[in-house]
Order: structure tokens, then C-alpha cells, then sequence
């Protein structure tokens, strides 16, 4: 087994839903999610030096969403809250990233991330696994946050509800994330036509990442569940109405992160 | 003490349903249908409860005489539907006839038959449609496969699902479709099982979907179930086994190789005009490439139905490729 004794100690305690020959329904194995540990153990620790505030907010067992923001070009702050939430959680959880339809559709990349978690962002998948108590990890920007201009950096795009009536109808709470750093890590200059299942070729400033720090911060979670009823995951203004809260959560963790932080690298 | 009507009974699945009907102290007989004489079609020995009958379904006035002859005399109280062609490479006018001709003449007929209050129906998970938009993970309200560039046998099993579910709650009987997984067995019209038999499994570089299969018993335990159950509905039938396809593959004992599409179609085409092999790649593609798993819940909530039999992964590379010779029911 390659990686540190805290690598292999996760590895360990970590728990899922065996189908029979080693993954779960939906592709995961704990193979997959350890070496996923190992990968982004040296980013995590050397390259973004990522620091946690929060992270008791974080659930132990049952269904949650964490709601992000999203930035940075390429997905490292999904891959850096991933890490993030696998090495703070007690036993540790494989955060099931909702993924943008093209992602899953990608060679190769579609079938590694399904290994660590990762499902396509159906509404059928995402109710499968909170109905079997798995820990959602979502950013409502999608695809545009993640391809945002500069200047738009830390302004929450359009905050997408699809999470906000899952956690509804299921009864999970919303832990809202704010993550300040990846923002400002690979500019965007232009962007391209995508082709295939891509939606665009972004052109970044950087070849890579620079290594900005990161700042993950757990919001308290907003419990849905306790100011709805099930039957109002119907009603659009209700939907709405927790939307926007998990919005301003998300909002208000980014203002405290970069009024915290001492810079951009730091 | 119930009497049922199997058809297409000299398929390993029918066959199997016919022994375990037998073997149910609640029947009281079973009338088995296949359109091959007996000795080809059922191995099981003569029993009073058994009665026989070599019928050719695709004649509509075969199976009005089945159903208001034999089946009436006998008090037949539930239809089991199996007949299908099992070939996908079968396909014009009489072919379906038996995928969905049948079935409709059957459910027809049912209506204004004075013993049959129940018609179970083999449906496929090949129905679903497959996308990277969907859940891997489908319950019965999945989106069908609809296209209208699909084989003809994706087409006459997605028509002939619709054709039962179009019936319940209008027809007098209760109608069951059973949307089962396939199974991974010879002479069940297994494309995957074909695909196994290969001396070089070939799929799509960078991706490997998750399946689901099934074993004989466990789609034969839930027919049994839908048979002496109440109610109708559409069920999914999943098997034991969930794994990634390359994990089946290996577990199977054939070797494989991942390759880019563009060259596995032909290369599949060439095994099929020089060995007369099943697997369609054409067919299959979108299932090579994203997950499909059914999800069992309404069936284990309302047939308390859970697959329990594994597929015994180790005789897979001894089942020999004479056996996966596909015929007309």
C-alpha cells in the first residue's frame, strides 16, 4: 500500500455500500478512493496548502449536501473539498461529487472519478444516494462558475436550486462551503467552442495552477428539512426561497474568508 | 390451487419456470407452450399436472384456440409470457409477430376469457434507454429506449412493454411486466453472454460501465412471485451481481482488450458473419460505454422479490460456445 500511515488508516475506516464484488451501485471503490487520497495528499498539503474552518460542521453519518462555490478553470477545488471532507470526517467519507453531464461522458476521466465517488447530475442519481445516506457534494454555479472571468471572481453566478429541492424532499441538510483561493488560481483570457462533450476549451493565463492558498470554510448547516415539508420541495418559491439562503450562506464564508486571509498566496 | 400458462417453455428460462411451478404445491397444473415438439422443447418428465402443447404463436387463431381451448378447459387463472426471439440479429414481419403480435392477441383474448385474472410479462432492462444525462441507477420510470434507429430487437421488447403497460387498469385481468436483467446464461438471448464467448473480449477504451446480471434462478424465483402475487404494475428484476463490466469480463475468464470504437464495430461485424456470433457492438454501444443498474426496490417492496443467487463466475470460461446457439422459441 503506497501513501503514509494516515493514508492507510483512512483507508481502513472508511465505509461504503458493497454491491457484491468491491464497488457500490454507482462504480465506487475503496481502492480508488485511497489512491484519489494519495494523489491529492501532495496538493492538498504542499501545493494549495489548503487550511479548514468549520469542518465539525461536516456530518459523521447520514444524507447531506455541501453546496460550494465553483472557480479556477480546471476542477481543483472539487478535487481540494474532496480531499478536504475525506480527511475531516470521522470515519472518513467519499463526498459524492455531482458532476456535469459531460464529465461523465469524458474517456477514461468518466470512469476514474466514478471510482472515487463522482456520479452524473441526475436527479435520479442524486436521489439514490441520499436515500442511502451519502454525502452529496455539489456546486450550483456548474459549469459556469468554474469558467468564470477574472473580474467576476467571488461573484456567485447563477446559483442553480435542483439541491435546494433534494434536500426537501429528503430531509438533508445543507452545509454551505465557502472556498477562496482557487479564484484566483489559472485566469481565464478567452475561451474556445467546445467540441464533443466538452462545453468549451477555456484559455487560461498558466499553463497550471499557480499555488494559491486555499481556504475551505463549513458554513453551520441550514436545515431544510426543519423549515419545509417534503410536499414543498414542489413549490418553486419555496425552492427559491432556500436557494437564495444557501446562496447567502455560501456568499457571506467567502467575505470572511477574504477578509481573513493576508493574501493571494499566503 | 392455481393452474398457469407458460409460453415459450424450451427456453432455459421457461424451462426452469415449468420445473418450479411443478415443484410449487400451490399449482395445481401447468400448460406449457413452445412452438417445438415436446422432446425438443422440455426435458421434464410426464406428470398429470403437465400438459404440453407445441403452438405457434405467431398465428392469431393459434393462440385464440390456446386460450379459449386448453387454457379454458384447464381453468388457466395466470399466463406467464416468455415467448420472444432471443436473436438479435433476427428481425421482419414474423419475428414480430412473436415479440409483440402475441402478446397483444393474448392480452386481447384475456379480456373476455372467464378464468385468466393475471398476465405476467418478461420484459427486458435492454428498454431502458442508456445516456450519460440518466441515472446509472433506473427505476421503472427511466426513459425507454425509443429511437427509432434501435435493432429490432430493442424496438419489438420496448413495444411489447408498452403494449402490456398500455392494458393495466383497462383490462379485466391484472397485468405484470417484469423487466428483468439479463441473464448471464446460454440460450437466454444474452448479448453480454455472447460477448463473453469471445476469444478476446473487445470494449471501449476508458470507459467501463457498471452492469448488473442476473442468474436464471433469480428471475425465475421473481416470476414465480409475480405469479401468485396481486396487483399489477411494471417491476424492475434485477440480478446479484453488480460489478463493472471489465470486472465481469475478467471474472469470466475471457481475456479483453480496450480499443477505440471506431475499430470494435467492425471487427464484431467480421466475428459475426465468420462464427455467427450474436453480439450486435451497434446495438450495445451506449451500454459499453455508460452504466445501467436496475434498481429493485418496488419489486422487493411489493413481490418481495431480492435477488440471491450469484452468478458462478468460475464455469463461465467451460461453458462452451456451441451452447450459445440462439433459435426461435
Amino acid at each position: 500500500m503506497l501513501g503514509n500511515a494516515d493514508t492507510a488508516d483512512r483507508r481502513a475506516r472508511f465505509k461504503y455500500a458493497d454491491a457484491g464484488h468491491g464497488y457500490d451501485r454507482f462504480g465506487l471503490h475503496p481502492d480508488y478512493v485511497a489512491l484519489a487520497d494519495l494523489v491529492t495528499g501532495p496538493f492538498y498539503e504542499r501545493y494549495f496548502r489548503v487550511r479548514t474552518y468549520g469542518s465539525e460542521h461536516l456530518p459523521s453519518s447520514g444524507p447531506a449536501i455541501v453546496a460550494a462555490n465553483h472557480s479556477g478553470t480546471l476542477p481543483f477545488d472539487a478535487s481540494m473539498l474532496w480531499a478536504d471532507i475525506y480527511r475531516n470526517t470521522s470515519p472518513p467519507r467519499a463526498a459524492r461529487a455531482i458532476a456535469d453531464y459531460f464529465v461523465t461522458g469524458l474517456p477514461m476521466v468518466g470512469t476514474t472519478f466514478s471510482r472515487t465517488g463522482m456520479v452524473g447530475g441526475s436527479r435520479g442519481n442524486a436521489r439514490a444516494l441520499l436515500q442511502e445516506g451519502e454525502l452529496l457534494m455539489l456546486f450550483p454555479e456548474g459549469t459556469v462558475g468554474i469558467g468564470k472571468r477574472f473580474s467576476d471572481r467571488y461573484q456567485l453566478q447563477e446559483w442553480r436550486q435542483g439541491h435546494c429541492e433534494l434536500a426537501i424532499r429528503h430531509g438533508a441538510p445543507v452545509i454551505p462551503v465557502g472556498i477562496v483561493g482557487p479564484e484566483e488560481q489559472m485566469p481565464q483570457l478567452a475561451r474556445l467552442p467546445g467540441f464533443g462533450p466538452m462545453p468549451y476549451v477555456p484559455i487560461p493565463a498558466t499553463l497550471f495552477p499557480m499555488p494559491v492558498r486555499y481556504h475551505i470554510y463549513y458554513g453551520e448547516p441550514i436545515a431544510l428539512q426543519n423549515q419545509f415539508t417534503p410536499e414543498q420541495a414542489d413549490d418553486p418559491d419555496v425552492v427559491s426561497e432556500a436557494a437564495l439562503q444557501v446562496k447567502t450562506a455560501v456568499h457571506e464564508l467567502l467575505q470572511q474568508g477574504l477578509a481573513a486571509r493576508d493574501g493571494v498566496f499566503k | 390451487m392455481i393452474a398457469v400458462l407458460v409460453t415459450g417453455v424450451a427456453t432455459p428460462i421457461g424451462e426452469q419456470l415449468v420445473r418450479s411451478l411443478m415443484a410449487d404445491t400451490r399449482v395445481r397444473h401447468v400448460l406449457a407452450v413452445s412452438h417445438l415438439p415436446r422432446a425438443q422443447a422440455l426435458t421434464l418428465s410426464p406428470s398429470p399436472r403437465l400438459t404440453y402443447l407445441q403452438v405457434d404463436l405467431t398465428q392469431t387463431r393459434r393462440v385464440r384456440q390456446l386460450v379459449f381451448g386448453p387454457a379454458r378447459d384447464l381453468g388457466v387463472e395466470v399466463v406467464v409470457h416468455l415467448a420472444q426471439h432471443r436473436s438479435a440479429r433476427s428481425a421482419g414481419r414474423k419475428v414480430h409477430k412473436l415479440n409483440v403480435e402475441a402478446l397483444r392477441s393474448i392480452l386481447d383474448l384475456t379480456d373476455r376469457h372467464p378464468t385468466i385474472r393475471r398476465v405476467v410479462v418478461r420484459s427486458h432492462a435492454e428498454v431502458y434507454k442508456v445516456d450519460p444525462h440518466l441515472p446509472v441507477l433506473v427505476t421503472e420510470n427511466h426513459p425507454l429506449n425509443l429511437s427509432p434507429r434501435a435493432a429490432q430487437f430493442v424496438r419489438d421488447r420496448v413495444e411489447a412493454d408498452l403494449t402490456a403497460c398500455a392494458r393495466m387498469g383497462l383490462s379485466r385481468a391484472e397485468i405484470v411486466v417484469l423487466r428483468c436483467a439479463e441473464a448471464l446464461a446460454p440460450g437466454t438471448g444474452s448479448q453480454l453472454f455472447d460477448l463473453l464467448q469471445a476469444p478476446i473480449a473487445l470494449r471501449p477504451a476508458g470507459f467501463d460501465p457498471m452492469v448488473n446480471v442476473a442468474t436464471i434462478a433469480d428471475l425465475v424465483s421473481a416470476m414465480e412471485r409475480a405469479t401468485h402475487g396481486s396487483g399489477e404494475g411494471v417491476f424492475n428484476v434485477p440480478g446479484y451481481d453488480t460489478l463493472p463490466m471489465s470486472e465481469a469480463i475478467r471474472k469470466w475468464g475471457t481475456p479483453q482488450l480496450p480499443a477505440p470504437g471506431p475499430i470494435i464495430e467492425p471487427l464484431y461485424a467480421l466475428r459475426h458473419r465468420l462464427l455467427g456470433s450474436e453480439f450486435s457492438y451497434g446495438m450495445n454501444r451506449r451500454r459499453m460505454h455508460y452504466g445501467l443498474v436496475l434498481d429493485g426496490s418496488r419489486a422487493n417492496n411489493e413481490l418481495r422479490y431480492a435477488p440471491s443467487h450469484p452468478i458462478d463466475w468460475r464455469v463461465g470460461g467451460s461453458i462452451e460456445a456451441s451452447h450459445t446457439t440462439t433459435t426461435v422459441i
